[in-house]
């Protein structure tokens, strides 16, 4: 078996203040929030695996006790919105739904296309398939009709709010939460310094051939 | 492609930047030993960052030094050719000789510098062509997907950049490891992905006065060259989430000692770059090749 402190990037002299630590960093990383109908998705819960396995490893070894957990992320899925209890799931949909699953989104278009009524459910399963093939600005609007059709519906807010709000995930240490847009939080000061820096630090004479 | 891909640099330690200046001189190196002298001008930061994420694990190798043509005052420390340099090599040949082709091929003046590059870059694109002809297949095909969506003045953002895209995850077809393969494909698919939409969002005034055919024209319906506010919230969302999903897919491979300036790259210099194009105050690169057209059809 891989060696648990290596999985978690620790030495075995690790505090167990650091090894949770270490834990709740790589959990963070790979929390099945950041995989959302990401099509890694099952690379990122393989992960996930090796680090609960790791750390219930640690834990066991240390408290000598049989029986140590690793605090539950292992139970979430990584499907995407599967796992939510759907009050407004039509049954017509459960084939879209399934195809979707299997990754078949050809398929899963083609059942779609067939159909008259573009309700709700319609419009959210058209915004996952073109969400799953990375196509972010059809897949916000086929959420947002959803959402405006059908406002009660948590799973369509939730993808839609997914869509929107991705800046909440994993940073790594160091890193702030930035964005395009506005409201980086040093942007305006790290931009003088990065034109900056890309004139001296590189060498300057690099724009010769580049720019 | 077109610069925007760099890492924030005020971030990166002494040995990141003697790394990237490394991979950035053995580039151009590269591209000198197997296409002359003349093919280095197309030479920029992407596909050094190309060569950075296709770098053979744990084979960073030595740098050497020695004097450059470009730098006649001292020498310049590069690593020698290697599999990713030589990728990475071929594929901004053959990328940068279609979209040559492409700018030639649109009506409109200013065509002798297309011409000229064209003329020196022939010879290297047939070399690079016999090399890799599975690429230069997918980027002619994707290319042309492009020019069919820019004629018909496609209202999406996600089609042409999608023909975009599917160029650079072309790029990972070579990786052995399946894994590596899997996480590069969808890192380069949503690089491709922003890079396109940034460069569209940076040629937008250009694009507007010509009548040139550029998406966020035809996505937002926009009455002028500059985008309305809630036009540019909607393009802020779409170039944050691609970048999202690269950081993600970047997690899921140990890419050793390039870890730190892809970190850079993804988690800072992308969304720099971006800010900076939105606000028009991003250096654009003299070498204007543009993405397959923007040709000057009239609106």
């Amino acid at each position: 078996m891989t060696d648990p402190y290596e999985v978690l990037n620790i030495p075995s002299t690790a505090t167990d203040e650091e090894v949770k630590k270490a834990y709740r960093d790589l959990a963070r990383k790979y929390h099945p929030d950041n995989y959302h109908d990401n099509p890694l998705a099952d690379l990122a819960q393989e992960k996930m695996k090796e680090i609960n396995a790791a750390y219930d490893a640690i834990q066991k070894e240390r408290s000598g006790r049989g029986s140590a957990s690793s605090g539950g992320y292992a139970q979430q899925s990584y499907g995407g919105y599967q796992y939510q209890q759907r009050t407004a799931g039509d049954p017509a949909f459960l084939q879209v739904r399934m195809a979707i699953n299997r990754n078949d989104l050809g398929m899963a278009e083609q059942l779609l296309d067939r159909m008259g009524d573009h309700n709700g459910e319609w419009n959210f399963l058209k915004g996952t398939i073109c969400y799953r093939r990375g196509w972010v600005d059809e897949a916000r609007r086929y959420y947002e009709t959803a959402c405006q059709i059908d406002p009660g519906s948590a799973e369509f807010q939730q993808a839609l709010h997914f869509v929107e709000n991705n800046r909440a995930g994993y940073r790594p240490e160091g890193y702030e939460t930035f964005s395009t847009g506005c409201g980086g939080d040093n942007l305006c000061g790290r931009l003088a310094c990065f034109y900056l820096s890309c004139n001296l630090c590189l060498g300057g004479g690099m724009h010769f051939f580049c720019c | 492609m077109f610069g925007y891909v760099r890492p924030s640099v005020a971030r990166l330690t002494e040995e990141d930047k003697a790394r990237f200046g490394g991979v950035y001189c053995g580039l151009c190196r590269v591209l000198g030993e197997r296409y002359g002298q003349a093919a280095r001008f197309i030479l920029n930061y992407d596909f050094t960052f190309l060569a950075i994420l296709l770098w053979p694990d744990g084979a960073e190798g030595e740098r050497l030094r020695r004097g450059c043509i470009a730098h006649p005052i001292g020498k310049r420390a590069y690593y020698p050719g290697n599999e990713a340099l030589e990728l990475a090599a071929d594929e901004s040949v053959i990328l940068a000789w279609w979209q040559l082709r492409d700018a030639l091929e649109d009506p409109g003046e200013g065509k002798a510098k297309y011409r000229a590059a064209s003329l020196a870059l022939k010879t290297a694109y047939r070399r690079a062509r016999e090399r890799r002809p599975d690429f230069d297949r997918i980027t002619r095909e994707k290319l042309e997907d492009l020019r069919r969506l820019e004629r018909e003045r496609c209202p999406s953002l996600d089609r042409p950049a999608d023909a975009f895209a599917a160029i650079l995850a072309a790029a990972a077809e070579e990786v052995s490891d399946p894994v590596k393969r899997r996480v590069l494909e969808q890192l380069l698919y949503h690089l491709g992905r922003w890079v396109y939409l940034v460069d569209a969002a940076d040629d937008l005034a250009e694009d507007f006065t010509s009548g040139s055919y550029n998406p966020l024209i035809c996505r937002f319906s926009l009455k002028s060259g500059e985008l309305t506010g809630e036009a540019r919230e909607s393009l802020v969302i779409s170039l944050d989430h691609s970048i999202r999903l690269m950081e993600a897919a970047y997690e899921l491979w140990n890419f050793g000692e390039w870890s730190s300036i892809i970190c850079t790259v993804l988690y800072e210099g992308l969304f720099l770059v971006g800010r900076a194009v939105l606000e028009g105050t991003f250096q654009a690169s003299d070498m204007n090749f543009r993405i397959a057209g923007r040709n000057k059809e009239q609106l």
